[in-house]
């Protein structure tokens, strides 16, 4: 001990009075990314060309930010809250239930092509429709339309559109699960894999719960009720349908968040929202038992 | 003054044959021309001649020196592939060039030695000061990449130049303004006279092409007529015709004969690879890319079985024009043995793109042409594309196109905020049903019950939830109608005999689910299931 104590004092000065706190010198002022030799380049030009000039710094700073927003908004301001922003990139998010699932799709679509994205949706089911799909805004020449017959055809189809530089993936199926063997878990691991390699963004839309723990989260879109407009004995008009979302699994939020969201029909944009009417209903339908059990 | 390179490949034939047969390069191969007791040998690799097969030999003389000699009869479909490989290897290098038979290409290369540097890292080679020894070492290595063995001559003539490739030290490059230099020490022979004109020069005392070179021309051409001119030329180191340049080809083929008939499709595919290999490195050389693929098998005992498969985008990918290639065999087999093919292969320009920095990742053109070539091998045509709408008041109509997404804009935007549109889900085809109708307010008529119409022939369908039931690839759909909507009329095609007039309604149903339902004319269909 005696010799360690001697070592500590050689090198700490335990034994010295203690020193005075003095205020630290105030730390240097960090480069704001916009250089001396950047900021008299840009004066010189005209605005326009200017605007475009970028500093290595400012680059790194723009690429470090994209990392970070490294999120696919679906759009619809309450599922993007239970997301935590939206859809992950480089993940796989499923959405199962008897919910508005392909209203979702097709908003996801929308978003990802406005802003110039390759998006590919494999229809299993094969009930896009693309005149409703471009009045919702879906940009269709960047949209890639397979519509495979199995459901072998289609985990294919969504693992070689994702390899090939898509960023978004959607595999959408219907009510019912497509004609062939089921295919096997290791599926959805490549898939995610693929996902994750490339940076895109797959969206599993489906009644019942497929991927198990590969994916990011997992939505459960309820069964949704239907909104009609128009009282007494006037005529009615389908105003939209309401469904509720439930965060059923999430990597980094906590699940069981529950949200309601409605889409309209196209005759009932613009419509009052005092006009819209629920009429009441004895069935009250609860989610799927997969979906339960997912 | 023009420069013209000459291309050669010494033992032509067998060079064809080893470029398509890569595997016996190190083997004792001979090259047979003739059948039975006339076959005798055109050419051997390097190990049969150190065991004394010369060209000449007939076939059984050539196994009774070496018993394990591999033989390989001539086969025409590998030496016109290898002569168009070698042109196109010379395109690559000038845009005038002469196809001067089996093995010569003759190219002017006037003013392109500009354009080549010497082989970084070429280990053993001495860096060329002389800019066309640059160019022909550049050739040299183009020759290589098509699996040719080529050698390449320079110089103002075709005759020099031609020499010059034959050397067994290539390359060789002759100074401008020196090819009758050049040519003087050689024999005669070399300029390839005719035999009774060779036995009149050597009667005249004539051994060499200086000695030709050294009488006066209209002393020759009075002797020997215009064959006799034309080699006083030749001799002086003066192309007595000028280069004929060859028109570029529309398309690109390859090809061989087998040595056995093939039966089953793996061997075949097996060899296709490498045929197709072939096509795509000579694409890849000339920025060419594959739209359309043609392929002829030849049957035995007889027959042709000729193919086509247009590609979606133009690739060079060779698996995927081999996926392609298996999957139109499978599906339909020539249904005979295979003893030889031919692959024709119509190239267009490769798809290219300009990727941004700071805008969305664009998918690579090449990249995309092959997938969406291998997912309608997979699932079909008209089942990958790009969705179209249609003029047109019908609301199933749609279209699909060749899926090529236009550029992603330089900066990435923020997505507008989503219009929120209920989706509906098409049947395609509608599903037939019964209706139910009740009346209502003017001349309307509101439905009070579904049912769709199930064939008598299908068996009863098995309920599996409420009030949907699967009917073989169809969906059952029936109940008592809760809400009904509409109806909403469409006229379309009204200027025609029989126009389209559809009333449509929107239905909830007791037990859940709103659905799109029309009548055309009595029938009656649902074409839509609002998103449930």
């Amino acid at each position: 001990m005696a010799v360690l104590a001697r070592r500590l004092d050689t090198q700490f000065q335990l034994l010295e009075a203690p020193a005075i706190l003095k205020p630290a010198t105030p730390p240097q002022i960090v480069e704001s990314g916009e250089g001396e030799a950047v900021r008299n380049l840009r004066a010189t030009l005209e605005a326009s060309i200017a605007s475009k000039l970028t500093s290595g710094s400012e680059l790194v700073r723009a690429v470090a930010r994209h990392r970070r927003e490294e999120i696919l908004p679906t759009t619809i301001p309450p599922l993007d809250a239970l997301l935590g922003g939206g859809l992950a990139r480089g993940k796989m998010t499923e959405i199962a239930g008897r919910g508005t699932r392909f209203s979702i799709v097709i908003a996801t679509l929308a978003a990802a092509t406005s802003i110039g994205e390759a998006a590919a949706l494999i229809d299993a089911s094969d009930s896009f429709d693309p005149q409703l799909a471009e009045a919702a805004g879906v940009d269709l020449r960047r949209l890639l339309w397979v519509r495979p017959q199995t459901m072998k055809e289609t985990v294919t189809a969504a693992e070689m559109t994702g390899a090939t530089g898509f960023q978004l993936v959607i595999i959408d199926i219907g009510s019912r699960r497509p004609p062939g063997r089921r295919v096997p878990d290791a599926a959805w691991v490549r898939l995610a894999r693929v996902a994750e390699s490339h940076g895109a963004t797959i969206l599993i839309s489906a009644p019942y719960a497929l991927t198990g723990t590969t994916s990011e989260a997992m939505i459960l879109a309820h069964s949704p009720r239907p909104r009609w407009l128009g009282r007494g004995n006037a005529p009615r008009v389908l105003a939209g349908v309401e469904t509720k979302l439930k965060l059923e699994k999430h990597r980094r939020l906590r699940p069981g968040q529950t949200t309601t969201v409605f889409f309209q029909c196209e005759e009932a944009v613009g419509s009052a929202q005092s006009d819209v009417i629920a009429i009441p209903t004895a069935d009250t339908r609860q989610p799927t038992a997969a979906a339960k059990a997912s | 003054m023009t420069r013209l390179a000459c291309f050669y490949v010494p033992m032509f034939v067998l060079a064809a044959r080893l470029r398509s047969e890569p595997d016996l390069l190190n083997e004792a191969v001979g090259i047979v021309e003739g059948n039975g007791n006339n076959a005798h040998i055109v050419a051997a690799t390097r190990r049969a001649r150190k065991k004394g097969i010369q060209p000449g030999q007939s076939l059984a003389q050539a196994r009774s020196l070496l018993p394990k000699l591999i033989a390989r009869g001539r086969d025409a479909e590998c030496e016109r592939t290898a002569q168009e490989a070698l042109l196109e290897v010379a395109e690559t290098f000038s845009p005038r060039v002469e196809d001067a038979g089996e093995g010569v290409v003759f190219l002017d290369v006037t003013g392109m030695e500009r354009h080549f540097a010497d082989e970084p890292g070429s280990a053993g080679v001495p860096p060329a000061s002389d800019a066309e020894l640059r160019l022909a070492r550049a050739a040299l290595r183009a020759c290589d990449a098509v699996s040719l063995p080529a050698r390449v001559g320079i110089a103002a003539s075709k005759l020099a130049a031609r020499v010059a490739a034959e050397l067994p030290k290539s390359p060789t490059v002759v100074p401008a303004g020196e090819e009758a230099t050049f040519l003087a020490p050689l024999p005669l022979t070399r300029l390839s006279p005719e035999l009774e004109v060779a036995a009149m020069l050597q009667r005249f005392g004539l051994a060499s092409i200086g000695d030709l070179a050294k009488l006066p021309e209209s002393e020759i051409a009075s002797r020997l007529g215009e064959v006799g001119r034309e080699l006083h030329w030749a001799a002086r180191g003066i192309d007595p015709r000028p280069l004929m340049p060859r028109p570029l080809p529309p398309e690109f083929r390859e090809g061989t004969e087998l040595e056995w008939p093939l039966v089953a499709l793996e061997p075949f595919l097996f060899i296709a690879n490498a045929a197709l290999d072939r096509l795509s490195k000579r694409m890849e050389i000339q920025g060419f890319a594959c739209k359309r693929l043609e392929f002829t098998l030849t049957l035995d005992p007889e027959g042709y079985d000729a193919r086509g498969i247009d590609l979606p985008a133009p690739t060079r990918d060779v698996k995927t024009m081999l996926t392609l290639m298996r999957l139109d065999l499978e599906k339909t087999p020539p249904g005979a043995p295979v003893v030889g093919f031919s692959f024709v292969a119509h190239p267009d320009r490769p798809r290219r793109a300009q990727l941004s920095l700071f805008g969305p990742s664009a998918v690579s053109p090449e990249k995309l042409a092959t997938t969406i070539a291998k997912l309608v091998s997979i699932l079909g045509d008209g089942r990958v594309g790009m969705p179209m709408t249609v003029d047109g008041h019908l609301p199933e109509r749609y279209a699909i196109n060749v899926f090529s997404p236009p550029p992603p804009p330089d900066m990435k935007r923020t997505p507008a905020r989503a219009r929120g549109l209920l989706a509906v889900r098409t049947f395609r085809p509608p599903i037939p049903i019964e209706v139910t109708t009740r009346e209502a307010a003017g001349d309307d008529v509101q439905i009070a019950s579904i049912r769709s119409i199930v064939d008598s022939e299908t068996p009863s369908p098995t309920p599996n939830s409420r009030n949907r039931v699967e009917v073989g690839s169809k969906i059952d759909i029936g109940g008592t109608v809760r809400i009904c909507s509409g109806p909403w009329r469409i006229e379309e095609g009204w200027w025609s005999d029989r126009p389209d007039i559809r009333e449509y309604w929107d239905v909830e149903l007791e037990r859940g689910g709103v659905y799109r339902v029309f009548r055309g004319g009595a029938e009656w269909f649902v074409d839509a299931r609002y998103e449930m």
